[in-house]
């Protein structure tokens, strides 16, 4: 390992630790650091988890008081990150076992919400039209894909997560989250090339 | 060329996602593996396209929070906070208490005792008799209590029974 990335990872792990121990505290000048920090990511996790803008904001809000609540338990080994969306994960489980006895798959068909899709780069007219349709048909993808195939491929491509932290926020294999991304990209080619399923 | 080797390929591919060129997390011979697959597979090939298609479409996608969420959620936060450093305190208090509360039982005890003990002498009773004075003494406000809160509760019963006969009346 070079000198860089131990540079990183030692300042990640110095980062981790200042906020396992606020967190004990249960300081709350630190939390709003953190959820200003962390509010469009976690937010986004939540949206393509639940498929449902508003109840996605209604665990956001879930989210924190959680994190309040149980910040003891957070192991400064971790990323934050990792762990504050395996809090959201279980709050979102949680909260589909209470409307009915189900795991991840709930959220599938729980009702659809709509991405608002912007125009991207520097690029004529049609090309532009273009891309917004094509991001447009994947957005409208992702809703019909099964919700621990949206959660994997969110984590991997919008958060940047590794396969291990993923492996490590859905509680499964790292094979299972290998097999999720790759079907999940695969489900997502039709909706690519415009067909609506 | 099998199934396999082609699924083999893909999961590579979209495991890497658009920086397949990269490698991703994958060893070192699985990348060259891949890389020599894809020289000769043209549908990977073609995957690995869409796939990077994909993923940059997805990256396009902006979900934002709004600032009032973000607002509504600090707030509660810290109200959250204070209700819970508040029971905290609480229980801190109830502790306390329980504390002073034991250790005093244990000194009245012991005094209690020994003050029975010189009655028992004075009046010239035998010892079980005081003993048993003593086990009263201590037993009886907890006695009187429950003979209270039994009496309350059929007397509750038997308003509530009345009620209830007057009602189907």
């Amino acid at each position: 390992m070079n000198a860089t990335a131990l540079y990183f990872e030692g300042s990640m792990t110095q980062e981790s630790t200042e906020i396992a121990r606020g967190l004990r505290r249960r300081d709350p000048d630190l939390l709003d650091r953190l959820i200003e920090q962390y509010q469009h990511r976690l937010l986004r996790y939540l949206v393509y988890l639940t498929g449902r803008r508003e109840l996605a904001e209604d665990l956001f809000q879930e989210t924190w008081i959680r994190v309040l609540e149980r910040g003891h338990q957070f192991n400064d080994k971790y990323t934050f990150s990792t762990w504050l969306f395996a809090v959201a994960r279980n709050l979102a489980i949680d909260h589909m076992r209470r409307k009915q006895p189900a795991s991840l798959d709930g959220l599938l068909n729980g009702g659809e919400t709509s991405f608002d899709v912007p125009a991207t780069g520097r690029a004529s007219a049609f090309d532009v039209t273009l891309q917004r349709e094509q991001n447009e048909h994947i957005a409208a993808g992702m809703l019909h894909l099964p919700a621990e195939y949206r959660e994997a491929l969110v984590l991997r491509f919008q958060e940047g997560m590794s396969l291990a932290e993923i492996a490590s926020v859905a509680s499964v294999p790292l094979g299972t989250v290998k097999s999720r991304i790759y079907r999940g990209l695969s489900a997502l080619e039709p909706w690519l090339k415009g067909a609506s399923l | 060329m099998n199934a396999d080797v082609h699924e083999q390929a893909r999961k590579l591919i979209a495991s890497a996602g658009p920086e397949v060129h990269l490698g991703g997390e994958a060893s070192p011979s699985a990348n060259a593996w891949l890389a020599a697959h894809l020289q000769t597979c043209a549908s990977c090939r073609a995957f690995a396209e869409n796939a990077a298609e994909t993923i940059r479409g997805l990256r396009a996608i902006p979900i934002a929070a709004e600032r009032s969420l973000v607002l509504t959620t600090q707030m509660r936060v810290r109200r959250r906070a204070l209700e819970l450093q508040r029971q905290r305190e609480r229980l801190w208090l109830v502790s306390v208490s329980c504390i002073a509360v034991t250790l005093g039982a244990l000194l009245s005890s012991v005094a209690l005792w020994r003050g029975f003990a010189w009655l028992g002498e004075r009046a010239q009773l035998a010892p079980p008799v005081w003993q048993v004075g003593f086990l009263v003494f201590c037993v009886m406000p907890a006695l009187v209590a429950a003979i209270l809160l039994l009496a309350r509760g059929t007397h509750c019963d038997s308003h509530l029974a009345d009620q209830t006969g007057s009602y189907r009346g």
